[in-house]
């Protein structure tokens, strides 16, 4: 179709432009927020163990995408937790709901979450999420997972920008780097003023 | 005048956003001392990054509800009104507190009023329980600030002729349409097709760059985003940084002013204010100018009750926080799917960066039975669904029976979502008729963290309003329908929008009707403009951003003659 063809035309020209303004991707020394990837995932232990094998259930890898280990969730979680704006109560939440995740696994199945099949998880985790407080915390570590996914890689998450990537996602540029991530813009964030992540 | 008389500055404006720039800039160039109290941070361009965390998932740019917030007064199924703050519903109110306000993070689409608009009253008469009015003044005393500030603000676009096409003192814009993404031919054909006349949309954007700022670099993260070239026109990069230059402009973020003292003669003397440490500050100036919002500047004045002004400065007729106004209307959705396309047509359609840069002024006003004859309508604007993939991918997490979506069938969708099809989105923009059941006040039980009451809104909207957008919505659903889309629907609602706010403190002729003047001055206070969109007396039936410049642009050169 002609218009097409003008689309074309345009779009081609568009893209040159594009691509002479802005480096298509800096994977090469990209800094990133908090600990490595590697020191992240060695040598778990609760809360964090549980954390990372909830997320991966909630995100599992398959053939042709990612998982949450794949995208590093936990580092994005942990770089979170620890952020200064983050309610305290918020944190507190996160880590209290792996205990009664593994409470709940040890009454009906005499083990922990992590020695549970997949199908066990499954149904304990949907059993968690019948009660409300269960479910506020499965929605809030479904909304980290979601911003592990697809938020810029300076935060942990996103790792060598395989969510966007598996997602076809074209990102923006200027993006950036550890030195002015959110909370360190604004200038007036201190440890008192605390706020809920939007859910 | 004595030495006991001076004051610190000419002019004090409270505010830093579309309302105040052209106040500050253009009396900073005359040469008079201006000192702007702004209550956020200053940021600039080298601190706004495309980064969805900061500008759309924290309060980076906007105070932690904990620490400010409003009360919110909807109406019940019985006629009630029930009241909830926002750090309990979590519905965020605020927009940007940052120097240049929210016009930092404005997607600028610009329109002006037409001559018609000023008398809404006189040409379309009344309407049952809303407090329709003439304006003060006329599209002819606006048209030179219209026209003023699409050189001053940057404002790119294209006159086409067309039946509501606004009388122009200049042949066209300054700056030429931004680029334009391959979707808008599939608009225009459509509405070609429907006999329809596609318009393009005036941006606050540069295509060109003009002194300090860059032109647009075309990232496809625009609205919600600071730009980090300087080619959208907010306050700051537009206005703000050349007052600055000029040594006449002193500006002092993380100043948070909570009252205006006044005097026996009912004159404002000092600004008070909290400073980034939570300190008592005060200034003196001849001149006080507010513009920190509609509902924060109706707050601010009903919170500066004086000994001629018990109930607050500019209220002894109760006017003030009345007729408080948003943007009514809508928006709208139709999907289109790669896999129907042939391979460069779905290339085209997936495109990041240009803009969408069409809308319908059809229906700006209409004849239709069922609004019994000649009606005032609005405006429909089209836009690609916002790149932002977080916000995106959330809109999966939940199964239709409220249970969550995760694992492989999460994924499935994600995938869908993200890669099948492109979303063609439209916004509806009709009046939001002025009630007496939408207004500000002070809630008394709820403080902000320096322990001043906070504005409490009640958000009441007239029938009517629906009605006018759901009619705009099915035009906008047809063009949709023409072009092929698919899952095509729209919402229209009496839920306002927080980003586009006005009135709150009218204009007009008669003080018991109006608190400013027609110069948006408070009438019974010889010292005190007000020239955000609180001045508004009937919203318009456009996004307001550049009646807010031309306004402002207008008073400041009344403002000028005085000092």
């Amino acid at each position: 179709m002609n218009n097409d063809m003008i689309n074309r035309r345009q779009f081609i020209q568009l893209i040159a432009a594009l691509s002479a303004s802005w480096p298509l991707a800096g994977l090469a020394g990209e800094q990133i927020l908090g600990r490595s990837h590697d020191e992240i995932y060695q040598n778990l232990s609760d809360p964090w163990l549980t954390l990372a094998e909830v997320q991966e259930h909630l995100f599992p890898a398959d053939a042709s995408s990612p998982g949450a280990k794949d995208i590093s969730a936990l580092r994005f979680l942990s770089n979170m937790l620890d952020a200064p704006d983050t309610d305290a109560e918020e944190r507190e939440f996160i880590f209290k709901g792996v205990g009664w995740l593994n409470d709940l696994a040890k009454t009906t199945h005499q083990k922990t979450f992590i020695q549970l099949s997949t199908d066990k998880k499954e149904s304990i985790l949907r059993k968690i999420e019948s009660s409300n407080a269960g479910s506020r915390w499965l929605s809030l570590m479904m909304s980290y997972l979601i911003e592990a996914l697809l938020s810029d890689p300076v935060y942990g998450g996103n790792r060598n920008r395989k969510g966007w990537e598996w997602l076809e996602h074209i990102p923006g540029y200027p993006t950036p780097s550890p030195q002015n991530v959110y909370f360190r813009l604004n200038g007036s964030f201190n440890e008192n003023t605390r706020r809920r992540t939007k859910a | 005048m004595s030495p006991l008389d001076a004051k610190d500055y000419d002019v004090c404006v409270v505010g830093s956003g579309a309302g105040a720039g052209p106040v500050i800039s253009e009396l900073a160039k005359a040469g008079k001392s201006v000192l702007v109290l702004e209550k956020g941070p200053w940021l600039t361009e080298k601190d706004f990054f495309k980064d969805e965390m900061a500008c759309c998932r924290r309060s980076t740019y906007t105070p932690s509800l904990n620490d400010e917030q409003h009360v919110l007064e909807e109406e019940t199924r019985d006629g009630g009104w029930v009241s909830e703050p926002t750090s309990e519903s979590g519905w965020d109110f605020w927009n940007g507190n940052v120097v240049g306000g929210a016009s930092n993070f404005m997607s600028g689409f610009f329109y002006r009023l037409k001559p018609k608009y000023f008398r809404l009253l006189s040409e379309f008469g009344p309407i049952k329980d809303a407090n329709v009015v003439d304006w003060p003044i006329s599209y002819d005393d606006m048209e030179p600030y219209f026209t003023k500030a699409e050189t001053e603000v940057g404002i790119s676009g294209k006159v086409v002729k067309h039946k509501f096409q606004e009388p122009r003192s200049t042949q066209d814009f300054p700056y030429p349409p931004t680029a334009e993404h391959p979707v808008v031919k599939r608009i225009d054909k459509a509405c070609d097709e429907l006999q329809l006349q596609s318009l393009p949309t005036p941006r606050a954007i540069l295509s060109k760059p003009e002194g300090q700022r860059n032109s647009c670099e075309y990232s496809g993260y625009c609205g919600s985003y600071g730009c980090s070239s300087g080619a959208k026109g907010s306050s700051r990069a537009a206005l703000l940084d050349s007052a600055v230059s000029t040594g006449h402009c002193e500006i002092r973020p993380h100043s948070k002013v909570f009252k205006l003292k006044s005097n026996a003669q009912g004159k404002v003397v000092e600004a008070l204010y909290y400073d980034k440490q939570g300190k008592v500050q005060s200034v003196t100036a001849n001149i006080f100018v507010v513009a920190c919002h509609a509902i924060e500047t109706s707050r601010l004045l009903l919170a500066s009750s004086g000994p001629k002004h018990p109930n607050g400065l500019g209220n002894n007729y109760a006017q003030l926080g009345k007729n408080l106004l948003f943007s009514a209307g809508g928006s709208g959705t139709g999907e289109f799917h790669y896999k129907q396309m042939d391979k460069l047509s779905a290339t085209a359609m997936k495109t990041r960066g240009p803009f969408v840069n069409r809308g319908l002024q059809e229906w700006y006003y209409f004849n239709d039975k069922s609004f019994g004859g000649e009606a005032k309508g609005g405006v429909i604007d089209f836009l690609l669904r916002h790149p932002n993939p977080i916000s995106k991918a959330m809109s999966t997490r939940w199964n239709d029976n409220d249970t969550l979506n995760w694992g492989h069938d999460l994924k499935r969708d994600l995938k869908a979502v993200f890669t099948e099809s492109q979303d063609l989105r439209f916004e509806v923009f009709n009046d939001w008729l002025p009630t007496d059941n939408c207004f500000v006040s002070l809630d008394n039980s709820v403080k902000d963290k320096w322990g001043s009451a906070v504005a409490k809104v009640r958000l009441g909207y007239h029938e009517h309003d629906l009605k006018v957008g759901e009619f705009l919505a099915a035009k906008a659903e047809m063009v949709l329908k023409q072009m092929g889309a698919t899952n095509i629907r729209s919402s229209v609602s009496g839920s306002p929008p927080a980003n586009l706010v006005a009135g709150g403190c009218r204009f007009g002729n008669d003080i018991k009707t109006s608190v400013l003047d027609a110069d948006c001055k408070v009438h019974d206070v010889e010292n005190l403009y007000v020239t955000d969109g609180s001045f508004m007396p009937t919203g318009g039936s456009v996004p307001y951003t550049w009646t807010i410049y031309a306004n402002a642009f207008r008073v400041a050169d009344i403002i000028k003659q005085r000092v």
